[in-house]
């Protein structure tokens, strides 16, 4: 589902965000993405999403090379992927149903499906009762779980998030990673950056660990929790 | 990759825009009233020259030949020229006009020259005859040869065609059209180059919601939408107030101007311009304004690094 090839994203001359990468994740799989800040993890997520184009190597995601696809079809590609921002990336001027119904108007839903799909994203992180106030009238906590229901809210193919339990506290992170875990169930495939830990840890799925830029650690799904669909058993060293 | 737009997203488009031109009151003000300008400046050009091409219809219609006589003119001189007149169908349809009754005209037409005749020893004006003839006639061999038997016959001092002045009046409504479209068309050019700018300006205001936009799979077209109705609905509010203004305008010139003060004055305002044309002033607000709006977002658009 996502291939990276010898991937290599310099943005200047001295600082080398990602350097020879290299990993594919099948579909159906649910991956933690680790490293210390500053070790390229939103990098690697921004290059899937086609926010940035990788200085050297080559992506492959969902069946595409993204060095090759046209911007036209750019949109369409980014409506498979549902992707939690590390700032959110919330509409302030909107209500928080309005930035969940603002999505489906972009991919062309009619108006009756978006009260339905919004409150039943919102369901899902617990935030129904928050529908009509305004993001910056909730904490950071509530608008990370926002983000998180507009990124769920049309079932896509693909579940990216970068920290997205990075302003919760234990207990609402530990939740959160079950709605990660059912959109897995449901078929998502899901890729995790975090550098908590403990969460890591807990969860027993296949992690890939950065460190400046480079993949320094792959760990396959432990066995202590049974394997999500496809999950590939095998580290994927290049 | 050529998707319908439905309904909703047409929804969306207007109350989008209506809510940006809202929010930016003050440039959208601008570009309305930039286009409002324009349109008013070319309004007014084609209200004169309609119209003018109205009098000058009306003058057509009734085509007419003005046979002027020498001022000393005898009685058997006018009897014989009105006889040859009676006897040639072009000519028949005439009215005598004696030189009292030429010189009252003259004064009722142009009362502030009244002192100026006063002041002349006798009465400048010749007799005339006034024939309504055919238009269609007039350009016939036979009438050029019967307007040289007038010309010929004693005491005819000159013929003269009311068709010279209609045609020349023409030439003035088209010079008239002509200056009123091209400094409209400049006039217009940079209203849309203003509406261009305000719609930049939202853009720039909106750049972050646009680059998220982007980044949950929105296209370029649902995304340019809203800005290309906001120059729209510039365009179409710029030309209402045009239109609004050049009534109002065309009206005080009717009510502030007496109808005594002179002929010109009172055909020049005679009628508002017709529908077709009303029809066209909105049309090139609208297009300025979308044409404006579309010169912005086509600048945009996201090459990621
Ligand atoms: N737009 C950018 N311009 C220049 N350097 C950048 C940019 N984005 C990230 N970097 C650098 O790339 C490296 C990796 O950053 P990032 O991917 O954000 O790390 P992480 O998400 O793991 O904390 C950092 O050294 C960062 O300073
Ligand atoms: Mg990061």
């Amino acid at each position: 589902m996502i291939h990276f090839y010898h991937v290599t994203k310099r943005f200047d001359a001295y600082s080398t965000a990602l350097h020879d990468v290299t990993f594919h994740i099948e579909k159906g799989e649910f991956v933690f993405l680790t490293g210390p800040s500053g070790a390229g993890k939103s990098t690697l997520l921004k290059l899937i999403l086609r926010q940035m184009r990788p200085t050297e190597g080559q992506i492959v995601v969902n069946g595409r090379n993204l060095n090759a696809m046209k911007r036209s079809h750019l949109p369409y590609f980014r409506r498979e992927i549902g992707m939690v921002f590390q700032d959110f990336k919330l509409i302030e001027r909107m209500t928080i149903f309005e930035n969940l119904s603002f999505i489906l108007t972009a991919i062309g839903l009619s108006a009756k499906e978006h009260k339905k799909k919004a409150y039943g994203a919102l369901r899902a992180v617990n935030l129904q009762h928050k529908i009509n106030y305004y993001p910056l009238q909730l904490s950071g906590g509530e608008q990370q779980r926002v983000a998180i229901a507009r990124a769920l809210i049309n079932d896509p193919l693909m579940l990216i998030a970068d920290e997205p339990t990075g302003n919760l506290d234990p207990d609402l992170a530990q939740e959160v990673l079950e709605i990660f875990s059912d959109a897995n169930l449901r078929g998502s495939t899901v890729l995790l950056a975090t550098h908590d830990r403990d969460l890591i840890q807990r969860s027993h799925r296949r992690v890939i660990a950065l460190d400046h830029g480079r993949i320094v650690d792959e760990k396959p799904a432990t066995a202590e929790k049974p394997a999500a669909r496809g999950e590939s058993m095998f580290v994927n060293w290049s | 990759m050529n998707e319908q737009i439905p309904s909703n997203i047409l929804v969306y488009f207007f109350r989008e825009a209506f809510r940006r031109i809202w929010v930016s009151k003050r440039s959208s003000f601008v570009a309305v009233a930039m286009i409002a300008i324009s349109l008013l400046i070319v309004g007014a050009f084609l209200l004169i020259s309609e119209n003018l091409g109205r009098a000058v219809t009306i003058a057509q219609g009734k085509s007419r030949v003005e046979i002027y006589l020498a001022n000393d003119a005898n009685p058997s001189q006018i009897a014989a020229v009105d006889r040859y007149l009676a006897g040639h169908r072009e000519f028949a349809r005439r009215r005598f006009v004696s030189r009292d009754e030429a010189l009252r005209r003259f004064s009722s037409y142009f009362t502030n020259l009244d002192p100026i005749v006063r002041q002349l020893d006798g009465n400048p004006f010749p007799p005339s005859f006034e024939c309504d003839v055919a238009p269609n006639s007039v350009q016939s061999a036979t009438f050029a040869r019967e307007v040289n038997e007038v010309r010929a016959i004693a005491g005819v001092d000159d013929v003269q065609f009311d068709w010279e002045w209609v045609r020349r009046l023409k030439r003035v409504v088209n010079v008239i059209n002509i200056v009123g479209l091209v400094a409209g068309g400049i006039l217009a050019l940079a209203a849309a180059f203003t509406i261009a700018n305000v719609i930049r300006l939202t853009m720039m205001l909106y750049r972050e919601e646009i680059e998220i936009m982007r980044l949950v799979g929105a296209t370029e077209r649902i995304i340019r939408g809203p800005f290309l109705v906001e120059g729209l609905l510039q365009g179409i509010l710029g030309s209402l107030l045009a239109l609004i203004l050049l009534f109002t305008a065309f009206l005080v010139a009717r009510r502030l101007l007496p109808p005594a003060n002179a002929l010109v004055w009172s055909f020049l305002f005679n009628g508002f311009l017709p529908w077709q044309k009303i029809a066209a002033l909105i049309a090139g607000g609208t297009i300025a304004g979308y044409f404006g709006s579309w010169l912005s977002v086509r600048e945009s658009g996201e090459e990621p690094a």
